[in-house]
């Protein structure tokens, strides 16, 4: 059984829609991708799967049960955690109380020190600025802590919305790098980003999205192929799925 | 001149109370809630009503009674509006404040309902030649006590942290698991709460209650969470004992010209403003909600 099965799924804003087919399938414990250009419904796809937006049509399944239309606060304590475009992270709170609002998505309180010593081990820059406000961290930093705030909940499947915006080439082989620790603890994860081949070369399978359709999965194989990509992301040639 | 600072400090205290009553509702769900004038004349209400059972018991059914409206006009209003703009909450607001006017006149009538609470507050300490009145000193007592907890409360606890959380970005909160439903129910609990405080305060001072006796320390509380910084709870805290503060200093000051106070306080508010256009505490995670 697929950890995350998604069909036909249609979001949008008010009467805009923006996605008009989301679909996807994600094993326990896997690294899939999502690439397209700007507008192509990628972050709509991910809100609607986090439950910040609320879909129109289509299936959601999250280990079996249907999760359409729940609210996100509820989404995360299944298991289901969302770092949002942006890093969103609370600039005004320390370090410590952004971590540990990311214990509120626990269903288990009882792992609360332990999900939090396990995540300042995964990124030991945290731990460092503990105290400090979460504002005054650099980029990557800020990133780390978006990451590590939504892994205190340990969440089974983790999406990433761009998590390389804004950040500079190094970091961004940093933040990557950690996703396969992430990936080995067991946890699944979804990447969304611009920069397809950042993330073709971790992912086991990318999802090619435009105008909100998914129009292609490609493998990694495919991924060194540079014709095969640019189809699918221009969409010139003929659409595979 | 030692009355003149103490009534200072205590109508800051005052007003500082309510406009954290607003500013609590307001940085959780960005509704500028006109209602918060009938929680505190429903407080003023239940007080004088039931102060033959003796003060202790008066005081608890009005704070009770106050959260308890407060919750009902969420969860009976402004939750059916969870995905509606911020012009229409206000909107809702208003006409839940003109329900609760005209809903008092009609349970305890258009006049004034008078009442002698706790008379010992109007009394005067001697010290040689100086008297001052116990009013003032308690209620700067009590404004000090309720802010200071509430401070601890949204500083130190877990339900105050997502308070805060939510106050500066509700949709991330919640994408972390801040339960949306419970965070404002709890603001709205809070905010009555804080608006009994100020019905006490003001029914001793006053000695009676009409339909319109939250209005115009709501409207000023209210100007005071602007100056103080929209979304900031400090803010509205600080900025409703400005306000509260100025007025009584004016009301002093001019004597016979005390009519202008109000005068003198909206230029010093413009002033303020066109200074830090945010508020003197400006609330840099704020974020306007889509």
């Amino acid at each position: 059984m697929s950890l995350l099965s998604v069909r036909g799924l249609q979001a949008g804003y008010g009467k805009v829609q923006v996605l008009f087919n989301g679909h996807i399938e994600v094993e326990p414990g896997e690294l899939v991708g999502i690439v397209g250009p700007n507008g192509a419904g990628k972050s709509t796809f991910l809100g609607a799967l986090a439950g910040s937006v609320r879909p129109s049509s289509g299936s959601i399944e999250f280990q079996g049960t249907s999760i359409r239309g729940r609210k996100p606060e509820d989404i995360v304590r299944l298991g289901l955690a969302l770092v949002p475009e942006g890093r969103a992270i609370f600039t005004d709170l320390t370090v410590t109380e952004n971590l540990r609002l990311g214990l509120t998505g626990r269903r288990d309180k009882s792992g609360s020190a332990k999900a939090i010593a396990e995540v300042t081990e995964l990124f030991p820059v945290l731990a460092s600025h503990r105290g400090h406000q979460a504002g005054l961290l650099s980029g990557g930093q800020q990133q780390q802590l978006a990451i590590a705030r939504a892994l205190v909940s340990e969440p089974k499947l983790l999406m990433l919305d761009e998590p390389s915006l804004g950040l500079s080439p190094t970091v961004i082989q940093d933040v990557f790098g950690v996703l396969n620790k992430i990936q080995e603890l067991g946890t699944a994860i979804i990447v969304v980003e611009q920069r397809a081949h950042l993330i073709m070369s971790v992912a086991s399978r990318t999802l090619v999205m435009r105008e909100g359709h998914v129009r292609a999965t490609l493998t990694r194989e495919d991924a060194r192929d540079e014709t095969k990509l640019a189809a699918a992301y221009f969409g010139t040639g003929e659409d595979r799925e | 001149m030692i009355q003149t600072i103490l009534d200072a400090l205590s109508y800051g205290g005052l007003y500082g109370l309510a406009a954290l009553g607003i500013g609590l509702v307001f940085g959780v769900m960005r509704l500028v809630n006109f209602a918060h004038g009938e929680l505190i004349a429903i407080g003023a209400y239940l007080m004088i009503i039931t102060i033959d059972l003796g003060l202790p018991l008066s005081i608890i059914i009005a704070v009770a009674g106050t959260a308890a409206l407060a919750l009902l006009m969420e969860l009976s209003v402004f939750k059916r509006l969870r995905l509606a703009g911020p012009s229409v909450l206000l909107i809702a607001s208003f006409g839940v404040s003109i329900f609760l006017q005209r809903s008092y006149e009609i349970i305890f009538g258009a006049l004034p309902i008078s009442g002698q609470i706790a008379p010992w507050m109007s009394g005067v300490i001697e010290f040689g030649d100086t008297t001052i009145t116990r009013g003032s000193i308690l209620t700067i007592i009590l404004a000090l006590a309720l802010l200071a907890g509430m401070r601890f409360l949204v500083e130190n606890t877990t339900l105050g942290l997502q308070i805060r959380a939510a106050s500066s970005d509700f949709q991330t909160a919640r994408l972390l698991g801040v339960r949306s439903n419970y965070v404002i129910g709890t603001a709205f609990v809070f905010s009555g709460v804080l608006a009994a405080a100020v019905a006490f305060v003001l029914v001793t001072q006053r000695g009676s209650v009409d339909p319109l006796f939250g209005v115009n320390i709501t409207i000023l509380a209210l100007v005071g969470t602007v100056i103080g910084g929209l979304g900031s709870l400090q803010g509205a805290a600080l900025g409703g004992f400005a306000v509260g503060a100025t007025i009584s200093l004016l009301n002093s000051f001019l004597g016979n010209y005390r009519v202008y106070s109000y005068t003198w306080l909206f230029i010093l508010v413009i002033i303020v403003l066109l200074i830090r256009p945010s508020g003197l505490i400006s609330n840099k995670a704020f974020k306007e909600r889509a």
